[in-house]
């Protein structure tokens, strides 16, 4: 395989995940950044993999029902509640 | 609240809510594709929340809340809720090659544009099963990386397991990922067979 800014075509290739999740140091994210620069096969695959990425993460969002964050706002604070002793003397007080 | 709180107490439980609260649509998300129904997410979040309530005092302040707050969601779905859900745990290595999707695609001849768009075109839910059908270790590493944005060391730290481990279940879980998307790309008719 051809090798285009110091780098082989099938190491772009095998590191394009990590290149893709940011996970490369500068330095090498630069090497592979310059070598999809200059490939069009490579540079094809990788916006391939980013889109496919990026599709997943789109469609798998699932939204919030409006009510839970109330429901679990309620909840924290009768658990909070419930690990506090009343002070003595003085009547429980119901304030939820 | 009443005034009768105790600073502690209240300090602790407001520093929760303006902390941890906004954090609850990723999580729910989340669950849902962890468990699959609403109810179930809906019951798992607020489980995390109530514990992560309790071990709040011991969150040391300044580390990554986010990820603490998936440890505790991810183990607690692991521990209350997969008993209910019988799947296969595994992935056969050698059966999906790289780059599957992709040559799958360019076998079809489409033209280079083409190939995201169809698979833009599929409706989100067969996404989300195609998502939901990867055995267990490898849909909750893909999903904290590629739905949640988490890196693998964060990814660690909430699993518990060596960068490596994450690294190759995010390598299998995604390939597989890609066969049942092709899989579903064929169902839906969307390439000819």
């Amino acid at each position: 395989m051809s090798e285009i800014s110091g780098i082989g075509c099938d190491e772009v290739l095998h590191e394009i995940e990590h290149f893709l999740h940011g996970e490369l140091d500068a330095e090498r994210s630069a090497h592979l950044a310059a070598h999809l620069g200059e490939c069009g096969p490579c540079l094809h695959r990788a916006e391939f993999q980013r889109k496919l990425k990026e599709i997943v993460r789109m469609k798998c969002h699932a939204a919030t029902p409006d009510y839970l964050v109330g429901r679990i706002r309620v909840a924290i604070r009768v658990e909070a509640h419930a690990h506090q002793m009343p002070p003595s003397g003085s009547p429980p007080v119901a304030d939820l | 609240m009443s005034s009768r709180d105790g600073a502690g107490q209240d300090g602790l439980e407001s520093r929760f809510e303006a902390e941890a609260l906004p954090l609850l649509p990723g999580m729910y998300s989340a669950a849902y594709r962890l468990t699959r129904n609403a109810s179930d997410a809906e019951d798992l979040v607020q489980e995390t929340f109530l514990r992560a309530y309790r071990g709040f005092h011991q969150f040391e302040p300044g580390t990554n809340l986010k990820a603490w707050l998936y440890r505790i969601l991810t183990n607690t779905f692991i521990n209350s809720y997969r008993k209910k859900q019988r799947e296969p745990q595994t992935i056969s290595d050698d059966e999906v090659e790289e780059w599957y999707l992709y040559s799958k695609m360019s076998e079809e001849g489409m033209e280079p544009s083409a190939e995201s768009t169809v698979l833009e075109s599929l409706p989100d839910e067969d996404v989300q099963e195609a998502l939901s059908s990867l055995p267990e270790q490898f849909r909750i590493a893909v999903l904290l990386a590629d739905v949640e944005g988490f890196s693998y060391k964060e990814i660690a730290e909430i699993t518990d397991v060596p960068i490596g481990t994450v690294m190759s279940r995010l390598h299998r879980g995604r390939k597989a990922l890609e066969k049942r998307l092709w899989e579903v790309v064929r169902e839906r008719g969307l390439v000819r067979d």
